[in-house]
C-alpha cells in the first residue's frame, strides 16, 4: 500500500516528492519530539532540554504519570464523557435527520437552518451564558417566574418567591448535555438520508411498515456505516474537549484527562515544567482514544449487524 | 402461486393537484376485474401519479377510487390488497432476497412457517430460488425486477401495480420479461395496471390501453382498436411505428383533398380536416403525388423514409427493402388502398370514417 504511494511519486515528479517530505515533517516534527521527550528523564531534560535523540525512561515516565498523577481517574472520565457525547449526539442527530427528510414537517428549511446555526455559534463562544445555565439549570424557570409576575404574587402569598436550585456542574450531565447541541451530525445524516431512494420509503409503505418500523429495520441499518463514523468524530470531539469541560469541573476527581494534563505543568513557582512526565501524558491522552476505537468500531459494526437479521 | 381474485377499480371523478398544479382533472374509468390495464402517455402526463393514487401512497384531492365497490382513498396501502413494482426495483438493499420477499409478510405477523412456504413459492415464480440468500447488490439487473415482482405476488395482491419496471433493462430481457408478465398475470389473476411510455409494450402486454395526455383520458381501449381507430390525432401520433402521418387537407364536395389537389380520400365533412395515413399503406409509383427525401432509416426488412410533400408538410413512408431511395431524390407516392383517418382540425377528435380511393384520384 506505502509502497505503491512511494513508487508512484518517485514517477511521477521531484518536486512533489519534496512537497511531500516538507509535509510530514511538518506534521510529524512536532509527534517525533512529544515522543523523544517523553522517553527522556527529567534530570537530562533539565540539564540539556530538548533533545535530538530518543531517552530511555519512557516505561518510567508513564509509570510516574499513573502512580503519581490524576490522569488515570480522568481518563476514565474522558471515557464516560465521550461515550455520552457521542451516543447521544448520534442518536439525537439520527433520530433529528429522520425527521427532517422522511416526515412532511413544516418549515422543514427553516429548522434546519436553525440546526445549522448552532455550528456556527459552538459552546465555546457560549461558555460564559452555558456556566450561568448550568450552574443552575432552573434557572429560565426561576426567570421567567419573576418576569411574569407569578413570584410577586408567590412572595406576597407566601412569604417568599419561588427559587429553585439545580446545580449541575461537576457532573457528567453538566459536562455533556450542553456539549450536545451542535447540528453537525443532523448536518451528516439528513445528507445521508437524502441520498436513499425515495422509492424505498413508498415499498416499505406497501410492505405496510410504518414510520417506526421503516426508521428501525431500514433507515437504521443502511445508515450504519455513517453513523458509525459520526460516532468516531463525536468521541473524538469529546474526549478532545478542553475549555468546557475545564470550567464545568472544579476538582480534579471531575476533570477529564486533556483537562488534567494541561493542570500537570506547575503553575507560578518558577521550577522547570516536567516535561518528560507531561509528554508522556500527552501520549497516553492520544494514544487511548485511537485504542477504543480501533476496538469499538469492531463493536459497533457487529453490534449492528446482528441486528439486520 | 395461488390464483386470486383480480378486483374491478373504479375511478370516479378522480383528481389530484400539486398545490396549484393540477395533475389529473378529473378521471372517470372502470378498469375489469383481472384485466391487464396499460397506461400509456408521455413524460410528465401524470401516469405515475395515477398509480400512486391507486396505491395509497399519495392522497386524491377530490373524488373516489373503488376496488370491488369498496372506497378505498381513505385506506393505507397495506389496506388496500394492492402491491406495486417501482421502475428502480426499490429493494432493501441491507436485506437478502428472502427478507426482501418475505418483509411484507412479517410486517403483517404471518407465522415463521408460513412466511418461508409463501417466500419460496414467490420466488419459484419468478425463477429465483437459487438466489435466497444472496443481497440485490449481488444481482443483475433483471433478477432484481425479478426480486421487486416476487415482493409483491408474495402478498396475494388483487391488483398489481407495475410503474415502468422494465424500463431499466436492456432490449432482449425486457423482451423475455415482457413475455413472463403476461404469463404471470394469467396465472395469479390479479387485475394489473402497468405504467410504461413504450407502446410495443402496451400493445403486447394490454387487454385494454388508457392512454393519458396532460392527465384526461384521451382513449381508453383495447390494443386493436386503438391501433385501428385512434380516437384523437394525439393517439394516432403516439401509436405505431413510424407513428401515424398526420397532413393538413381541407374537405370539401365529398373530397379530402391536399392543397396541391390531390385527393386523399372521400368524406361527407367540410372544411379544414387533418388527415390520417399510417406510413406502411403508402405505396410508391410513378405518377403520384411528388415528394422529396430528407432521410433514410433502413432496418433491415423494410426502409423508413422521412420526406416532405410540396406544399412542406413532412411524410413517412414505409417502403420494402429491394430499392433504397437517396437523401434528395424526388419520388412518386400513391395514396391508393391507403387506410385512412380524419380527425377534427381544430380539435383533433375522430370523425366519421372516410372512404379510402381506390386507384390514383378517384374516390370510391
Ligand atoms: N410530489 C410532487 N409534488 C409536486 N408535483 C408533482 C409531484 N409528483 C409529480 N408532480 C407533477 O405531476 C406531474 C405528473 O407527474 P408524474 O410523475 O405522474 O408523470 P409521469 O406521467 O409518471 O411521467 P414519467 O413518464 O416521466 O414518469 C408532473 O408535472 C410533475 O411535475
Ligand atoms: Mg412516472
Amino acid at each position: 500500500m506505502s509502497g505503491d504511494i512511494v513508487e508512484d511519486t518517485r514517477g511521477i515528479d521531484r518536486t512533489a516528492s519534496i512537497v511531500l517530505a516538507l509535509g510530514l515533517l511538518f506534521i510529524l516534527g512536532p509527534l517525533v519530539f512529544t515522543l523523544i521527550t517523553a522517553s527522556q528523564s527529567y534530570d537530562s531534560f533539565v540539564r540539556s532540554g530538548i533533545s535530538p535523540v530518543p531517552g530511555t525512561h519512557l516505561i518510567e515516565n508513564i509509570r510516574r504519570l499513573f502512580t503519581t498523577t490524576a490522569i488515570p481517574a480522568q481518563v476514565v472520565n474522558s471515557f464516560i464523557v465521550a461515550l455520552m457525547v457521542a451516543a447521544f449526539k448520534c442518536a439525537l442527530a439520527f433520530v433529528t435527520a429522520f425527521g427532517l427528510v422522511f416526515f412532511r414537517v413544516h418549515y422543514a428549511g427553516i429548522v434546519f437552518a436553525v440546526l445549522m446555526g448552532t455550528v456556527l455559534l459552538p459552546l465555546d463562544l457560549r461558555v460564559v451564558t452555558t456556566y450561568q445555565v448550568v450552574s443552575n439549570v432552573a434557572m429560565p424557570v426561576n426567570g421567567l417566574l419573576n418576569a411574569t409576575g407569578i413570584n410577586a404574587m408567590i412572595a406576597a402569598f407566601f412569604g417568599a418567591p419561588v427559587d429553585l436550585q439545580l446545580n449541575l456542574l461537576d457532573s457528567y450531565p453538566g459536562i455533556v448535555l450542553p456539549a450536545l447541541a451542535t447540528g453537525t451530525g443532523v448536518f451528516m445524516m439528513r445528507q445521508f438520508f437524502r441520498t436513499l431512494p425515495g422509492d424505498l420509503v413508498k415499498a416499505a409503505q406497501m410492505d405496510g411498515a410504518g414510520w417506526f418500523r421503516f426508521m428501525i429495520d431500514i433507515a437504521l441499518p443502511l445508515a450504519r456505516t455513517n453513523l458509525t463514523a459520526l460516532f468516531i468524530l463525536m468521541f473524538l470531539g469529546g474526549w478532545t474537549m478542553y475549555l468546557w469541560p475545564l470550567l464545568a469541573s472544579s476538582t480534579p476527581a471531575m476533570q477529564t484527562a486533556v483537562v488534567g494534563l494541561a493542570r500537570l505543568s506547575p503553575q507560578g513557582d518558577g521550577q522547570v515544567p516536567d516535561y518528560p512526565l507531561i509528554m508522556a501524558g500527552a501520549v497516553v491522552v492520544s494514544i487511548l482514544p485511537l485504542l477504543m476505537i480501533a476496538f469499538l468500531q469492531r463493536f459497533i459494526v457487529r453490534g449492528l449487524t446482528l441486528t439486520e437479521k | 402461486m395461488q390464483a386470486t381474485i383480480g378486483a374491478e377499480i373504479r375511478l370516479d371523478a378522480l383528481t389530484k393537484s400539486y398545490g396549484d398544479n393540477l395533475v389529473l382533472p378529473g378521471l372517470d374509468a372502470t378498469l375489469g376485474a383481472g384485466e391487464f390495464t396499460v397506461i400509456l402517455g408521455p413524460s410528465g402526463c401524470g401516469k405515475s401519479t395515477l398509480l400512486n393514487l391507486l396505491a395509497g401512497l399519495e392522497r386524491v384531492t377530490s373524488g373516489r377510487i373503488l376496488m370491488n365497490g369498496r372506497e378505498v382513498q381513505g385506506l393505507a396501502p397495506r389496506d388496500r390488497g394492492v402491491a406495486m413494482v417501482f421502475q428502480n426495483y426499490a429493494l432493501y438493499p441491507h436485506m437478502t432476497v428472502a427478507e426482501n420477499i418475505g418483509y411484507a409478510l412479517k410486517i403483517a405477523g404471518v407465522p415463521r412457517a408460513e412466511r418461508d412456504r409463501r417466500i419460496a413459492e414467490a420466488a419459484r415464480t419468478v425463477a429465483l430460488g437459487d438466489y435466497l440468500t444472496r443481497r440485490p447488490g449481488e444481482l443483475s439487473g433483471g433478477q432484481r425486477q425479478r426480486v421487486a415482482i416476487a415482493r409483491a405476488i408474495v402478498r396475494e395482491p388483487s391488483v398489481m401495480l407495475f410503474d415502468e419496471p422494465l424500463s431499466n433493462l436492456d432490449a432482449q430481457l425486457r423482451h423475455g420479461t415482457r413475455m413472463e408478465l403476461a404469463a404471470l398475470h394469467r396465472r395469479i389473476g390479479a387485475s394489473s395496471i402497468f405504467v410504461t411510455h413504450d407502446q410495443v409494450e402496451a400493445m403486447t402486454l394490454a387487454d385494454r390501453i388508457l392512454i393519458l395526455n396532460k392527465g384526461r383520458i384521451e382513449q381508453f381501449d383495447t390494443p386493436e382498436a386503438i391501433y385501428r381507430r385512434p380516437a384523437s390525432t394525439f393517439v394516432a401520433g403516439f401509436i405505431g411505428a413510424p407513428p401515424m402521418n398526420l397532413l393538413d387537407a381541407i374537405a370539401e364536395s365529398g373530397r379530402v383533398r391536399l392543397a396541391s389537389g390531390t385527393v386523399l380520400a372521400g368524406t361527407g365533412a367540410n372544411g379544414p380536416v387533418t388527415l390520417g395515413i399510417r406510413p406502411e399503406t403508402i405505396h410508391l409509383n410513378d405518377v403520384g403525388e411528388p415528394v422529396v427525401v430528407d432521410y433514410v432509416e433502413d432496418l433491415g426488412g423494410h426502409h423508413v423514409l422521412a420526406a416532405h410533400l410540396e406544399d412542406g408538410q413532412s411524410l413517412r413512408i414505409v417502403t420494402p427493402p429491394d430499392r433504397r431511395p437517396e437523401p434528395g431524390e424526388r419520388l412518386h407516392v400513391s395514396f391508393a388502398g391507403a387506410s385512412v383517418h380524419l380527425f377534427d382540425a381544430i380539435t383533433g377528435r375522430r370523425l366519421a370514417d372516410p372512404a379510402p380511393i381506390r386507384s390514383e384520384g378517384v374516390p370510391a
